[in-house]
């Protein structure tokens, strides 16, 4: 009899923690443009992760410019997973604050990075100005929106898209390259501290001849403004992106969520996560899923950041740090 | 044929005409030439009002952004954690004090000492907006105590509530912060006056600020003394402040920072021990206290009249205390009422011009060797006495322990290296009137001529 009163009261107890699973909450802390991906995303991701482990995942996000955001975990904003713009955003999180350990790129595929993004134009219908290139926007007159790369990870992608194209243009001639990316910068009217940000002043606030944006921000716009008044420019040459993701390991230990917070990475990789990237704009890792997105993305020549700049943490120190170049070129 | 001749005929007309389109055609070209460049003006006015609104619209938003983002604070005045809104705040204050004490001519008395004189690190903060609180100990000295520890709620300037443990409020040097006194200790006076004492007390600002007031209710302690956190008898006191700068709203006025005040405190007193214990001079020596067994027994009251006077590098302080107490001998002799008086004037002036204050003077430069700027530098100088009731000898008092006048000279050098580091270099030289001709307090038979120098850091 006692036996039988154990056993029933395991399989209840087993029932009750099956139909009533923990609830997990997360909170993704990421860069400007990425807010329609990961409502998209996290909807996905809860149904995943409840029908494998009966929790419940609430997700919440947080954006804003990819260096600023960055600072803000820093500072104690409690992310368990960070999804930035660039690889030295979540490398400053290994810095004193110790959040995550020095090896973090290596924790998931592709460095890091589930899915790839571009740097194009985004001009008014009918192109008035026509711009075709980078050498467009150094013109006298014509008005550049792009974000403040101090705050902005997908600002640091068009300066270092910019400098790539006048380094090749000038056959690695440095000083005219950066006299180049200078008379750029010059041209701009606005600089926000985001890319959504500028994303706003261009086609909200009217302001502007162009402006620099993420490959998937600029389709973003269309699709939410009207293919009608704006169009998407590919330059002949331009940066491969690489948004980089991770779990921010002292926190996530902290709160418990270290699994579900892995797990809402890995799941970027998997064929529905890299569906949701290509349906939002961002190129996905995945060979056929990416084929399948091909008009979207069409094909130019891509610079990498390990191959012309020397990798993100040289980019970071010679152009982005205080009294770097941009600092040099922006006061000029 | 007859086309030809018609042709020929018009051809004039045609001619007249054709020039005439013409005309019209390039008034038309210049006229849509000038729309055009208007069009573009417009454009290019438009898109700079729209990147002003735009940056405009932005800094808002980062405004709004800095509104709630928690601030960090260092300078010197500490360390303060305050939230974005400023309504939750946290601060961490500190003082220091390191004094020499040398003296001279002092009839063998082994007196000359280094002094840890005073070592707060205090906290002070804020919560929700009008809720306060303050608490300070003391490791200086010789034993750590609780000097300050209150809560104040403000519902508007006029009308602050504060309970626990403060100053109170009579006086005025006294409630000066000990950092930032003409000389390196107060003057005579202060002896006189309450310092620290639990009660809660009723504070404010009224007309614009150029009253301040001050009323409460304590446990009553002695002359210069302070409360030990508690106070269990029946008998409490009252005391209150008033003081006025009249003249502070009138920009210019040779009479802005004029401050004239009063304050008092009555109460009742029944206690078993000492009245006080005991009257220092600057240099921290005691030349009067009562007998062990003289106790106070009935009203206690004390009144003083103030003055405080700043002009750009002058500053002015006037004090004048009395101090009633009614007390018996012994717990069973004739009772009498003492009353002791003490006054002082003071004045100091910055040599480097800037502004004296009751606050602190703030160097217009840092001392900085390599910058060849040195701070500011005040002298000072001041007169002071304190007179025993001579009802008091022989029975409340020994003629021969302790005087029954003080009255010291003092002047003195300041140096505000920067807003919170100072070093001041201060000589005092202190008569004594006694009835007795040998007295036994080896104190009391000549003049006491210190020189005390402090180095001090305040934020």
């Amino acid at each position: 009899m006692k036996t039988l009163r154990l056993t029933t009261l395991l399989f209840v107890g087993t029932l009750a923690t099956a139909a009533f699973g923990k609830t997990i909450e997360l909170l993704n802390v990421s860069y400007d443009p990425t807010r329609e991906l990961y409502v998209d995303y996290n909807k996905a991701f809860a149904a995943h992760w409840n029908a494998k482990t009966g929790d419940t995942v609430s997700i919440k996000q947080s954006h804003g410019g990819s260096g600023k955001q960055a600072r803000s975990v820093i500072d104690g904003l409690g992310a368990d997973v960070v999804t930035l713009a660039l690889a030295a955003d979540v490398d400053a999180l290994c810095g004193n604050a110790k959040l995550i350990p020095q090896d973090w790129q290596k924790r998931l595929p592709n460095n890091s990075a589930p899915y790839t993004s571009t740097i194009v134009f985004l001009v008014r219908k009918g192109n008035p100005r026509k711009i075709k290139d980078w050498d467009d926007l150094v013109r006298p007159g014509v008005s550049v929106i792009t974000p403040n790369p101090k705050t902005s990870g997908g600002a640091r992608w068009n300066y270092l898209g910019a400098w790539g194209y006048a380094l090749k243009k000038f056959n690695g001639d440095e000083a005219q390259t950066r006299q180049f990316v200078g008379a750029l910068f010059k041209n701009v009217a606005v600089l926000d501290s985001g890319a959504r940000g500028s994303t706003t002043t261009f086609v909200q606030r009217g302001i502007g001849d162009v402006v620099i944006s993420w490959e998937n921000e600029a389709h973003l716009a269309l699709r939410e403004f009207g293919a009608d008044k704006f169009e998407v420019v590919v330059p002949s040459l331009s940066i491969l992106a690489e948004p980089t993701v991770t779990f921010v390991d002292k926190v996530a230990k902290k709160k418990g969520t270290t699994d579900a917070a892995k797990a809402y990475l890995e799941y970027l990789y998997s064929d529905e996560g890299q569906e949701i990237a290509g349906r939002n704009f961002y190129r996905p890792r995945n060979e056929a899923i990416a084929a399948k997105y091909s008009s979207t993305f069409p094909k130019l020549e891509l610079i990498t950041i390990d191959a012309v700049f020397g990798g993100w943490a040289k980019a970071q120190k010679t152009h982005f740090a205080d009294g770097g170049v941009f600092d040099q070129i922006y006061v000029k | 044929m007859i086309l030809k001749v018609s042709t020929a005929a018009f051809r004039p007309a045609l001619a007249i005409a054709s020039l005439l389109t013409g005309s019209v055609t390039l008034q038309a070209d210049e006229r849509d030439e000038a729309i055009q460049a208007l069009r573009e003006q417009v454009r290019i006015l438009d898109q700079k009002l729209r990147v002003l609104e735009r940056k405009y619209e932005t800094k808002e938003d980062s405004t709004a952004a800095a509104r709630t983002a928690p601030k960090i604070t260092i300078n010197d005045k500490g360390l303060t954690l305050a939230s974005g809104d400023d309504a939750n705040s946290i601060k961490l204050r500190g003082l220091v004090q390191f004094d020499s004490r040398t003296f001279f001519g002092d009839n063998g008395i082994t007196n000359n000492s280094f002094v840890l004189r005073r070592a707060r690190i205090s906290t002070e903060g804020t919560f929700a907006k009008n809720f306060a609180f303050q608490v300070v100990p003391e490791f200086g000295g010789g034993a750590l105590s609780i000097l300050d520890a209150n809560i104040s709620l403000t519902l508007r300037k006029a009308f602050t509530v504060k309970a626990g443990k403060f100053k109170v409020p009579v006086g005025h040097e006294l409630l000066q912060s000990d950092s930032w006194t003409f000389f390196n200790e107060r003057a005579l006076p202060s002896n006189l006056v309450p310092s620290r004492d639990v009660g809660i007390q009723l504070g404010g600002d009224l007309f614009d600020g150029t009253v301040l007031y001050a009323a409460g209710v304590f446990g009553g302690v002695a002359d210069g003394a302070s409360s030990s956190n508690s106070d269990f008898d029946n008998e409490k006191s009252v005391a209150g402040r008033i003081f006025a700068t009249p003249f502070k709203n009138s920009a210019g006025s040779p009479l802005q920072d004029l401050g004239l005040g009063v304050s008092g405190s009555l109460g009742r007193q029944k206690t078993a021990t000492a009245l006080t214990g005991g009257y220092r001079t600057p240099g921290q020596q005691t030349f009067f206290r009562y007998r062990t067994t003289a106790v106070n027994d009935g009203q206690i009251w004390r009144l003083s009249p103030h003055v405080d006077y700043r002009n750009g590098s002058l500053g002015v302080l006037g004090e004048f205390v009395v101090s009633v107490a009614n007390a018996r001998p012994t717990a069973t002799g004739a009772k009498a009422a003492l009353e002791n008086k003490a006054w002082q004037v003071a004045a100091g002036y910055v040599l480097t011009g800037e502004n004296s204050s009751y606050t602190g003077v703030v160097p217009k430069a840092n001392f900085d060797p390599t910058a060849g700027t040195w701070g500011a530098f005040e002298v000072v100088a001041r007169y002071e006495n304190l007179r025993v009731d001579f009802g008091a000898f022989p029975l409340f008092a020994d003629p021969a322990a302790s005087a029954d006048e003080a009255s010291t000279a003092g002047i003195g050098l300041n140096w505000y290296l920067n807003k919170a580091v100072r070093a001041t270099f201060d000589f005092y030289q202190t008569s004594f009137d006694n009835s007795s001709l040998v007295p036994t307090s080896l104190l009391l038979r000549q003049d006491e001529k210190a020189l005390i120098t402090r180095f001090q850091v305040a934020f």
